[in-house]
């Protein structure tokens, strides 16, 4: 699968942590979150704030019990700022 | 409809200039520029990034752009939105509408401009002298945004 964290997510999350396979226990969007929170900190506060939404393949999704698939690019998206 | 994202300095009266055409059915174009400033809330800024998510950026403005041509009868809509090392002077949007009549014209740019303001996947960093900080979306944009959709 393939991580990618956009805005100030990208300063706070580690480099490795964009392409990896995914985890054995990471079957749903939940479950991913949880694993990142579990390895980063830093991240955890921002991965759940109100204002910060997911995409799966470049789709917004909000329920938390979406499949993850091996080839799945799930993209963390802080509050947006265009205009 | 006419969406672009480019890391290309632009000139936004070259791109109204091409946005008509030869059509003969608007009878209105209206416009709005947005450019960076060298000062937000009392800071100096020397540089403004713009961050996107290429492919997803573009879709979303698409999407946003549909949606307001539907809700305003709008005949054509433009995007130019400006991403990387944007300058203070330089322009960072362009929104254009054609529509047969001036009011729904100006409305149109109006609403999408509301649109991209909260929910176009683009985040900006602002680097001053005293260093850089990410923005998010102020309490105003989040109203207007609201407001945008009650009149829907």
């Amino acid at each position: 699968m393939k991580l990618v964290f956009l805005g100030r997510f990208r300063e706070i999350a580690a480099p490795h942590l964009s392409d990896m396979a995914r985890p054995a226990d990471v079957a749903t969007l939940s479950d991913l979150q949880g694993w990142l929170a579990a390895r980063e900190p830093g991240l955890a506060g921002a991965l759940c704030g109100a204002r910060s939404q997911i995409a799966i393949n470049q789709e917004i999704v909000r329920d938390p019990g979406h499949p993850i698939g091996d080839n799945d690019e799930i993209a963390f998206l802080p509050p947006m700022s265009g205009g | 409809m006419q969406i672009r994202v480019t890391a290309e300095a632009f000139d936004p009266g070259a791109e109204i200039g091409g946005f008509i055409g030869g059509r003969r059915d608007a009878g209105a174009l209206a416009s709005f520029v947005g450019y960076c400033r060298d000062e937000t809330h009392g800071r100096k800024v020397v540089e403004l990034l713009i961050e996107h998510y290429p492919g997803f950026t573009e879709k979303e403005i698409a999407r946003l752009a549909r949606e307001t041509a539907r809700r305003q009868g709008t005949l054509d809509l433009m995007v130019v939105h400006r991403v990387g090392r944007v300058q203070p002077g330089e322009p960072i949007v362009l929104v254009a509408a054609l529509h047969a009549h001036r009011e729904q014209a100006f409305e149109a740019v109006r609403v999408l401009m509301d649109y991209l303001k909260t929910d176009t996947p683009l985040w900006k960093k602002e680097t001053g002298p005293d260093g850089a900080r990410w923005i998010e979306p102020t309490e105003h944009d989040q109203a207007r945004r609201a407001r945008a959709e009650e009149n829907a």
